[in-house]
């Protein structure tokens, strides 16, 4: 177990590596800089010399190594666009996105995987109706799921219709402050959530139907256990490897990948900041972005390996291969 | 078999539950409807807290460092200048200075400033802090985007404080903006930030990692909170000296908020659901139409701000060297090839598709907008695709194949690359227009849409055929955008920073400006500036179609509102707007 863990560990941290480093490259050799809009109101040599003072004008293997030194005394330069560590805005940014990951990861879960046990198990028109919404689920862009949500809000007035915090939100307690937060969660939660629920409804619909068709599941039922309480306790626990699976992914893809969701609803997460970031070309923002959604895509991708060893204890021996 | 019926029996199903939930929600929001009722113009006059937006967030609150559209507005709402040009009159009107004489040489300024006047940290303001800050302006260690704006012939203004009320500026020249060129300049706390200034430090001061506490405000409001990434907080800084005309001190508001909302979407959505008061810019064309349900309902106000004083502009690059070896050279780089294409653009269908109808038809950089300097005389190339055809024939452009595209004597067909930036809605459809328009008269237009850095780079390096693009005008006198204006200035986008003039007509625009720029006599300065707009108007360096016209969304409870063409169109006023009732 520990050089399993040894070794995804070490993938994890490959990843990070080969992740911010293409970041910061590809970013670098696309056209255009951060002193690109100040350029247009200045003559050549004050754009030579803002740039300069950007540190725009330096090599990029220089600027690579130096900021690949600093990386692992865990600083991540300073961000040009906000005039402020990188490591200090990816912080505050990734707890908002963590809140946000959170709530969807849950609420995915919550209606994902009962509903993929119940249209894997049963037939009738229930189970169609079912079917049919988690097709338009998987198929909506988050885009748009996230503009007619935030449509919705804006006619109903249910929720709010963006934002993390009402205006009025630092004068208040720290209880009507979560309060608050609880109304704000909903809504992006939501635009993130349904695609994932429909995701796993269908994954988790079909891995129990082919459980359910095992022996062992018919030995059960031989056995006189009943119907439900076979399908929960012999059918589901083995259906559960490929779902399981697809944790790893979402959970990355939640923590760097929600950036439309964010900026549709004006969540001040990770996602945000990486569009902003690329928008203007902040290199050590963008690099830093990048580092930490690899992160939380191999902190992700090893919860899942783990909670697969934790179903089927093969995995970490390799027989199930 | 039996999947169909079934497939179809759900779809149904759904269906009738959408069906049932709209009616639902239709009957809801009637009845939500006859529960609101809000009276347009009826305002409190204190008190009450205005949202507006903010689509990006401010990389300093430093304007001296860095003019941008947070920082701007972050001084608009922190900080007052010495004299202020009224948005809406374009009147200069005293503000810390309260008064001032100007040499009959023109060169000498005397400012007397306010009297008791203090900082929100009751130090009181005095001259010391307006040499403070042209100290702070012309460091070349602040690397101040002001540093180059405020001086004439390159030469900086030369302060004196004879006293502690009086500030006297010497200019190397005179002004043809006059005293109005003092509205640019934002002033800084001596005894806050003098320690930095003399270590060199002056553009780290006011970062925005500063504690709101640190950050002083002379103006009618003060930061008190920054949550990056979801809103600024102004509350009203009760040491601000302005007062109204029946002598109750401003600004009526308690509290502004800024709240960073990067969708323009997502922005209009909230302020249909009341939860901003307005917006930080005008409002889309296609948007007009959502509003206006909500403008009857008496909840919004859609407000005409008139002609924007800035249009989408196209135009080729006219510098030579990146024709030399190509074989359009003949043709791309001649007046006639552009007046041509000025023909080939019917401008009302340009309006009617772009903006929806809602811009009005113009031949210069110079819009109606701009009312004390627009030249209606200019002479204007409309609609006609006959002249446009017959100009073209005359650079020896004729369709000499079977196909739709003319071409040159040599065989080179007619076609150029535009430019354009990728998300500006009005900037893509200009230029899906033009290149529609053009395909009429035989010249092929390949489009390509870029983010706006690449395109910026693509300027820079003067690798480029044509772009369509804005530039955002700051202030309304020609004198202040001398870049565009001159053959040496970097906003001069077709040939950018000549080192000396590459056409005698440029030269000529560039003495005009001087006139413009340095003369004090209102008249001549005008006269200057229509022959600058002809001279413009014939060689065409850039071509403009459109400028639209501006409308600005504010919530019903919104008062004390004038509004101006220029940004920001509603809040350079904010110390007299009001609002009714509580959010």
């Amino acid at each position: 177990m520990g050089r399993y863990l040894l070794r995804r560990l070490g993938f994890g941290l490959l990843l990070v590596f080969v992740v911010s480093s293409a970041a910061l490259l590809l970013t670098r050799l696309a056209p255009g800089d951060i002193a690109a809009p100040q350029c247009l109101e200045l003559s050549a040599e004050k754009c030579a010399e803002l740039r300069a003072s950007l540190g725009l004008n330096r090599p990029f293997l220089p600027q690579y190594l130096s900021w690949l030194g600093g990386v692992i005394r865990f600083d991540f330069g300073r961000s040009l666009l906000y005039s402020r560590p990188v490591g200090s805005l990816l912080g505050e940014r990734a707890l908002n996105t963590a809140v946000l990951a959170i709530f969807a990861l849950l609420a995915a879960t919550l209606i994902g995987i009962p509903l993929g046990i119940y249209t894997g198990t049963r037939a009738g028109i229930m189970r169609s109706i079912v079917r049919a919404i988690s097709l338009i689920g998987i198929s909506v862009p988050p885009l748009i799921g996230s503009l007619a949500l935030v449509f919705l809000a804006a006619r109903t007035g249910w929720l709010p219709v963006g934002g993390m915090t009402s205006s009025g939100g630092l004068e208040l307690t720290w209880a009507a402050w979560f309060a608050d937060l609880a109304r704000h969660v909903p809504l992006p939660a939501l635009a993130l959530a349904i695609p994932m629920a429909a995701t796993l409804e269908r994954l988790q619909s079909e891995a129990i139907a082919s459980a359910s068709h095992e022996p062992f599941v018919a030995a059960s039922r031989a056995r006189g256990v009943d119907r439900s309480r076979s399908i929960l306790h012999h059918a589901w626990p083995v259906s559960l490897r490929p779902v399981l699976g697809l944790y790893g992914v979402m959970i990355g893809s939640l923590f760097s990948g929600s950036f439309v969701v964010e900026v549709v609803t004006s969540w001040p997460g990770l996602g945000r900041l990486m569009f902003d970031a690329l928008k203007a070309r902040d290199l050590f923002l963008v690099a830093g972005c990048a580092a930490t959604g690899a992160f939380f895509l191999a902190a992700g991708t090893l919860l899942s390996d783990l909670l697969l060893a934790y179903t089927d204890p093969r995995v970490t021996t390799g027989e199930s291969r | 078999m039996n999947r169909q019926p079934r497939a179809l029996l759900s779809v149904l199903l759904i269906g009738v539950i959408a069906l049932m939930g709209w009616l639902w929600w239709r009957s809801a929001q009637s009845d939500q409807d006859d529960a609101t009722q809000i009276v347009v113009n009826e305002v409190s006059t204190r008190g009450g807290t205005l949202v507006s937006s903010l689509r990006s967030e401010p990389r300093t609150f430093n304007r001296i460092v860095l003019p941008s559209v947070p920082t701007d507005l972050y001084s608009i709402l922190t900080s007052s200048k010495l004299v202020r040009v009224n948005r809406a009159t374009q009147e200069v009107e005293p503000a810390l200075a309260e008064s001032w004489t100007i040499s009959p040489d023109n060169k000498t300024y005397t400012l007397k400033l306010r009297d008791g006047v203090t900082w929100s940290d009751g130090v009181p303001f005095t001259s010391a802090d307006v040499v403070f800050s042209f100290q702070a302006i012309y460091d070349a260690r602040t690397e101040s985007a002001l540093n180059e704006v405020l001086r004439i012939g390159g030469k900086p203004f030369v302060l004196t404080a004879p006293d502690a009320r009086t500030v006297v500026i010497n200019l190397p020249g005179t002004s043809g903006a006059g005293i109005g060129i003092l509205d640019n300049v934002t002033v800084a706390a001596k005894h806050k930030h003098e320690a930095a200034l003399k270590a060199g430090k002056f553009k780290g001061e006011l970062a925005v990692d500063t504690p709101p506490a640190d950050l002083l405000s002379i103006g009618p409001f003060k930061l008190t909170s920054y949550s990056p990434g979801q809103r600024l907080v102004f509350d009203r800084n009760p040491r601000y000296w302005k007062k109204d005309a029946a002598g109750t001190p401003l600004p009526y508001l308690d509290q502004v908020i800024l709240e960073i909302v990067p969708d323009q979407n997502a922005e209009l959505v909230r302020l249909q659901s009341g939860q901003l008061d307005t917006l930080q810019q005008q409002i889309r064309p296609e948007d007009i139409a959502t509003l206006r349900p909500l403008e009857q309902q008496g909840k919004l106000r859609v407000i005409e701000l008139g002609v924007a004083a800035d249009a989408d502009a196209f135009f080729f690059n006219l510098r030579s060297p990146y024709w030399a070896k190509d074989p359009r050279r003949d043709w791309i780089m001649r007046k006639e090839f552009r007046q041509a294409i000025s023909h080939a653009i019917d401008r009302e269908a340009f309006a009617n598709t772009v903006f929806l109808g809602a811009g009005v038809p113009i031949w210069g950089p110079v819009t109606p907008g701009n009312k004390q300097w627009f030249n209606p005389n200019v002479p204007r190339r409309g609609y006609s695709l006959d002249r446009a055809k017959e100009i073209l024939a005359g650079l020896g452009l004729t369709n000499r194949d079977a196909d739709e595209w003319l071409e040159d004597a040599r065989g080179t067909e007619a076609h150029f690359s535009l430019l354009a930036y990728r998300g500006n809605s009005s900037l893509e459809r200009g230029a899906a227009i033009l290149r529609d328009e053009l395909k009429k008269i035989g010249i092929k237009v390949d489009v390509v849409l870029l983010e706006q850095g690449a395109l910026l780079d693509r300027l820079f390096s003067s690798n480029f055929d044509s772009i369509m693009f804005v530039f955002n005008a700051t202030n309304l006198d020609p004198a202040m955008n001398p870049d565009f204006w001159l053959s040496s200035g970097a906003a001069h986008a077709w040939n950018r920073l000549q080192k000396i003039p590459a056409t005698d007509w440029e030269k000529e625009i560039d003495d005009l400006m001087g006139t413009v720029m340095t003369n004090v006599d209102p008249a001549e300065r005008k006269r200057a500036f229509d022959q600058v707009q002809m001279i413009f108007a014939e060689h065409l360096p850039m071509l403009y179609f459109v400028a639209p016209r501006l409308y600005m969304g504010v919530n019903a409870r919104v008062g004390g509102l004038s509004a101006s063409i220029l940004r920001p169109q509603l809040l350079w006023n904010v110390d007299q707007m009001t609002v009714k009732g509580s959010r």
